[in-house]
């Protein structure tokens, strides 16, 4: 059985700055980690190959050069083998040309029983890049998966956890899926494996290695056109201080909120 | 300087860090209080491969390096320097092994380095800072020797399963045997209660009668005194490393707090008495880690590194304890309160002014170094 885990790197801090100009992520002179969930989808694939012998897991991602740094992290942990696919021309993306790319990469890496991805990427949280590339490949695809057991030689059960509901679907295999954190307890890389992950095969392809439409790569094949970016700017509201013992409080508060009309 | 740390460093220390923030920093201060390491914190720590980071590859461990070891207790002894000293006293054992055991006992022994603790026993009641006054010996009976006495005060004792032991083979002889706590007629006797480092046990093994073959020996007999000696070596730098990650610590909660205690309508910040205690805090720190940088990079070169080694030590152990003081006053109450990690701080770091030979002992290697030159 194949799996592949489709992995991105994310800047370490939460004080993303969005360019003015081209109102992106300015991801510039900030130090990248692995996404957060990506490392459940790993662990995923890992305790797959734990259980039984015939697992191969194979990490995927789009990102400049350095993002071969979380590759190498999740080769640690334990996964087989490293795709980088790295490219000016990729540069830009948004989440359909990533996806795009992303999808015809899997079809040159060929016969992955399972692709898995994070539930979202914790930068730019869309959460679409999954569900993309199942459309592309035309698979089945169970998003949210909390739970995830293979239920059949060609099938897999797993359970959506929604924001108010439970969902429990089968798919047949191959199947895309997006996991949440509450899945697993990613492990450690440990020591030994980190020295060894540096032998396992990492492989980086550029455009002409992959069959690509370039109509459909980075920016010009990206759609999504942000006009606006912000934070909101947080309401200020006044506040009163009630003084004096609990009892003297309490009666300033209903005497508050009687002159407000709210009793 | 400190070479350039290679990819397969970056990506362990950004683990270690990982780790530390979630598994170990959060026990620092139960802790403390409870004398002792959480249910299943060692098997933990074991089973993400942490005893064998410094280990060789070919005997399954990991096979970092000497700076970047020193780096990984650095970083583990800023969450929690307990932890970082359980490493260390298992890592000074291992290179006693790998510089002194025959390759048969290497092979026998270091393998199951990976998931069991190994110490290093010298002290006894009757000699610590004083090796020849040791009790214990090995009698040679036929092609076995038999081993007899009672080691205190080891790092790891009762919670370690090998044991490097100095005994004497005659009455000016020292040399060093492994047992392991499986043999017949080994024993753990008692606990200290340390007033620092309570993660850490520490310990008394008692050998009574323990039948052990010539291969047990590490290197010659009558090496005991220069096995000794680099034991402390190695051990030396690795407490430089922890020392510089209790005052990493210190400097965090004293700068945390200053930013947010008021004195009057300013923050502590504008006070020069606090920049004054900041700054020493900063330099002891400093200094104590460019100490311990160059011994281990000396140690990695192949070089002489036991000078640089007490200094590294000698140095940090008395201006951490120092360091923790400034800090403390800077919290003021708080500081002398149990609620907070500093006084602990201070209580840990003093354990090096003693622990791996006294801080007079040290004093007196560096100074002799320096009349030989
Ligand atoms: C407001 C906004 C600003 C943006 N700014 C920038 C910018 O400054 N620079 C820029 O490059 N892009 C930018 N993008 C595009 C966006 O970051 C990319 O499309 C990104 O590669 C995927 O989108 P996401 O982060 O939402 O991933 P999600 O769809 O949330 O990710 C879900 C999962 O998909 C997988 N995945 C996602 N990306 C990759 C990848 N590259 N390789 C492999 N697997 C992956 C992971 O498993 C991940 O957990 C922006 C998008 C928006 C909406
Ligand atoms: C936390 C901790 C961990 C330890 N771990 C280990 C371990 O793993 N293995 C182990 O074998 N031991 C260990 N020890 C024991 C430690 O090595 C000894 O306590 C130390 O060597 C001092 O010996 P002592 O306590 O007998 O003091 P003594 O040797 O009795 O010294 C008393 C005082 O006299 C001074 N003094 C003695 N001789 C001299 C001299 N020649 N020159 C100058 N001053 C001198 C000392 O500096 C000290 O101030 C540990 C101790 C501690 C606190």
């Amino acid at each position: 059985m194949k799996i592949v885990v489709c992995i991105k790197q994310v800047p370490e801090t939460n004080d993303v700055t969005i360019d003015p100009v081209t109102h992106n992520l300015d991801r510039r002179g900030l130090a990248g980690v692995m996404n957060p969930f990506d490392k459940n989808a790993i662990e995923l694939a890992l305790n797959l190959k734990d259980s039984r012998d015939d697992v191969q897991v194979a990490l995927l991602t789009m990102g400049p050069d350095d993002y071969a740094e979380s590759l190498r992290e999740g080769l640690a942990m334990g996964a087989d083998e490293g795709y980088l696919l790295s490219d000016r021309a990729f540069a830009g993306a948004d989440t359909l040309a990533t996806g795009y790319v992303l999808a015809q990469a899997l079809k040159k890496i060929g016969d992955a029983d399972l692709i898995l991805f994070g539930r979202q990427a914790v930068d730019a949280d869309t959460g679409q890049v999954g569900p993309i590339v199942a459309e592309f490949l035309q698979q089945p695809q169970i998003t949210y998966a909390a739970s995830l057991r293979l239920s059949g030689d060609n099938e897999v059960t797993a359970e959506r956890l929604l924001e108010d509901t439970k969902q429990t679907l089968v798919a047949q295999l191959p199947a895309v899926i997006s996991v949440r954190s509450e899945l697993n307890t990613p492990r450690y890389p440990t020591p030994r494996n980190i020295q060894l992950s540096f032998a396992k095969p990492l492989t980086t392809w550029h455009h002409d290695d992959l069959d690509l439409d370039d109509t459909r790569l980075g920016q010009a094949g990206s759609p999504t056109i942000v006009t606006k970016v912000y934070a909101p700017e947080p309401v200020k509201r006044e506040l009163t201080k009630l003084a004096g013992t609990p009892a003297e409080a309490a009666s300033q508060l209903i005497t508050a909120l009687k002159g407000r009309q709210l009793i | 300087m400190p070479s350039p740390t290679s990819a397969a460093e970056k990506l362990l220390l950004q683990m270690v860090d990982d780790y530390t923030e979630r598994e170990i920093s959060p026990e620092d201060m139960p802790m403390d209080a409870a004398g002792d390491f959480p249910a299943g914190f060692i098997q933990k720590l074991t089973d993400t491969g942490f005893l064998g980071l410094m280990l060789p590859q070919e005997f399954g461990g990991a096979g970092f390096g000497p700076e970047v070891t020193a780096a990984a207790l650095n970083h583990i002894a800023r969450g929690n320097a307990s932890t970082a000293v359980t490493l260390e006293g298992h890592f000074k054992t291992i290179d006693q092994i790998l510089k002194f055991g025959t390759p048969a006992l290497q092979q026998e022994l270091l393998p199951s380095a990976n998931d069991r603790i190994f110490a290093f026993s010298m002290t006894e009641a009757s000699g610590g800072s004083n090796p020849m006054g040791i009790g214990s010996t090995a009698t040679r009976e036929g092609d076995h020797w038999v081993l007899n006495g009672d080691k205190i005060m080891i790092t790891n004792g009762g919670l370690a399963q090998v044991y490097c032991v100095l005994v004497k083979t005659a009455p000016h002889e020292l040399s060093v045997f492994v047992v392991d706590q499986d043999m017949p007629g080994f024993s753990f006797g008692k606990r200290e209660d340390f007033i620092g480092l309570r993660g850490t046990p520490v310990g008394e093994i008692v050998m009574d009668h323990i039948i052990v073959d010539n291969d047990h020996l590490l290197g010659k007999v009558g090496d005991g005194g220069r096995i000794g000696d680099s034991a402390h070596d190695d051990a030396r730098i690795l407490m430089g490393a922890v020392l510089t990650g209790i005052m990493e610590h210190d400097l965090k909660i004293a700068t945390d707090y200053a930013k947010e205690r008021k004195a009057g309508d300013q923050p502590l910040t504008a006070l020069q008495v606090t920049h004054r205690k900041v700054a020493d805090i900063a330099m002891r720190k400093e200094t104590t880690k460019l100490l311990f940088e160059k011994a281990a990079q000396l140690k990695a070169n192949g070089q002489p590194y036991s000078e640089e080694a007490a200094m590294a030590k000698a140095y940090g152990s008395r201006v951490a304890v120092a360091a923790g003081d400034d800090t403390l006053q800077i919290l003021a109450g708080y500081g002398y309160s149990r609620e907070y990690p500093v006084e602990h701080l201070i209580r840990d770091a003093r354990a090096m002014e003693i622990a791996e030979g006294t801080v007079e002992k040290m004093r007196s290697a560096i100074a002799t170094a320096e009349f030989n030159k």
